[in-house]
């Protein structure tokens, strides 16, 4: 059958994220307070990460769980949104190309993440990673959520990954495709140490005062 | 005409005079001193099983016209063990550092060879004029998924050796210890110190990449330390300090997110204020 058209879709609507409710001008919460609730989210994720991608990599078996495991990467893994970036790139980014660097990364992450828990193979592994799919859609939330307070609009686009052209394989053997489970979590990895800085940066240059003072005017 | 000779510690040595025929008689010395004929294979030096002391210039001379005919400097060595290889970022995140060192003499002279692997790249470690056996690289991405891999390779005239480092950008993130701590005692609180430090000059960017502290401080008189870890803010009071003892204090540093504690700070040391006694009249002026 046709494995990619069914993975699209499978995708397509796992990754149906719920409607964000409306900011409600009475709420307490501002922005300041939003970011510090997305940066603690990120390291509690980077905790809970450490544990699942131990338990996983040892699922997939060597070489994959050996600590030294440094493979090149190959062009079929950067489908997955990485991290890495220029400094001065990354010191310049507005707050809104920020905040959309993470929605976007973390919404195609879950989307992979979901379709390997659909494949897991033991109860444990299943209950762990639908554990931490859960946290991790609280991530995209908590982010969807600090860039409405701010004013920015979501990133447009389907929240799964983009529908490649037709006839792109899903990995044609076992090895490439436990390859590519090691990139997933290497890169969700990254983005959770990287994210912990780009909040800080927001951190700094979001203070709750400031958009308290928004909201109260939004009130009139 | 006279050369180096680079042989192992323990082996056997012969030396020949120049072009001087195995028969002809000749005069060996050893630094200037005559070697005594039972180490002679006609003209020919034999040393057996050299050791460290046997290193210097070694002369032949011709037997009757004391022309020199040959002229050598031996130098007893070994050849180098696996050596030492560290790396670190001290300075997240400008780049990282390397250094080396060889966990046993060779003595002789030994040249080392450093090469940085990322993912396909082969990155440049500029060594460093002081202090030697270091060399720096500066990161050109940050959130790197590859890992670096660092090859040391050592070498001299009897042989090499190397080792491999294979780390992730995060891993290797060590801050030097906090600066500048300073503890004061607290007018009028005899169970306060008010301690305070500042951030290692050599991290660059504070702002974007805070550091959390970890102190730690225990009467001079107890070996069990007391430990506070403060999340940001660069000074701390403590309140609990036995009244009138004397403390001792270090300060350790890291990055909030990522890579490891720093080496404790400098110790400093500090007494609580206590009350300067009264001056008391003696039953002796009053009677």
């Amino acid at each position: 059958g046709d494995s990619w058209g069914i993975f699209t879709f499978l995708c397509a609507a796992l990754c149906n994220l719920p409607a964000l409710p409306a900011l409600n001008c009475t709420e307490e919460l501002g922005a300041g307070q939003s970011i510090q609730k997305t940066y603690d989210l990120t390291r509690y994720l980077e905790h809970q990460l450490r544990t699942l991608a131990g338990t996983y990599l040892n699922y997939l078996g060597p070489p994959f769980n050996e600590p030294d495991f440094n493979p090149p990467r190959l062009a079929r893994a950067e489908r997955v949104p990485s991290a890495t970036v220029d400094l001065d790139l990354w010191r310049g980014l507005t707050d809104n190309a920020r905040l959309a660097a993470n929605y976007r990364a973390y919404s195609r992450l879950l989307c992979y993440l979901r379709a390997l828990d659909g494949q897991a193979g033991t109860a444990e592994l299943r209950h762990r990673l639908g554990h931490f799919c859960s946290s991790l859609q609280g991530l995209v939330l908590s982010i969807a959520g600090v860039m409405s307070s701010l004013g920015y609009p979501l990133p447009a686009g389907p929240a799964g990954p983009p529908a490649g052209p037709p006839g792109t394989p899903v990995a044609p053997n076992d090895f490439l495709k436990k390859m590519d489970d090691f990139w997933l979590l290497k890169e969700l990895q990254t983005w959770l140490w990287r994210s912990a800085k780009d909040f800080n940066r927001l951190k700094k240059k979001v203070p709750p005062a400031v958009v308290t003072l928004r909201l109260e005017a939004r009130g009139f | 005409d006279s050369h180096i000779q680079y042989e192992r510690v323990g082996a056997d040595v012969t030396m020949k005079c120049g072009s001087m025929d195995w028969d002809s008689a000749v005069t060996w010395t050893a630094n200037g001193t005559d070697i005594d004929e039972s180490h002679l294979n006609g003209s020919y030096l034999i040393l057996k099983n050299v050791d460290l002391t046997q290193s210097g210039q070694y002369s032949c001379y011709e037997g009757s016209s004391w022309h020199l005919k040959y002229q050598t400097y031996l130098r007893v060595g070994i050849p180098p063990k696996e050596p030492v290889l560290m790396c670190r970022s001290n300075n997240y995140p400008k780049g990282f550092y390397c250094s080396w060192h060889l966990p046993t003499p060779t003595y002789i002279p030994n040249s080392f060879n450093i090469s940085v692997i990322h993912g396909t790249k082969e990155m440049v470690c500029e060594k460093d004029i002081y202090p030697k056996n270091r060399c720096h690289i500066r990161y050109l991405q940050l959130f790197s998924t590859v890992k670096y891999k660092v090859t040391l390779t050592v070498t001299n005239a009897l042989g090499k050796n190397s080792t491999t480092l294979t780390f992730d950008e995060v891993a290797i993130v060590k801050p030097d210890p906090p600066e500048s701590v300073v503890a004061k005692p607290v007018p009028n609180n005899p169970r306060r110190l008010e301690v305070s430090w500042q951030n290692p000059s050599s991290w660059p960017d504070p702002e974007s990449f805070p550091l959390k502290f970890f102190l730690r401080y225990r009467p001079l008189i107890l070996d069990q330390w007391q430990h506070v870890e403060l999340s940001d803010g660069t000074s701390h009071t403590i309140t609990d300090a036995y009244a009138g003892k004397e403390y001792i204090i270090q300060v350790a540093a890291k990055d909030n997110d990522i890579g490891t504690w720093s080496d404790w700070s400098v110790a400093v040391h500090a007494t609580p204020w206590t009350e300067e006694p009264k001056h008391l009249t003696t039953e002796a002026q009053i009677t």
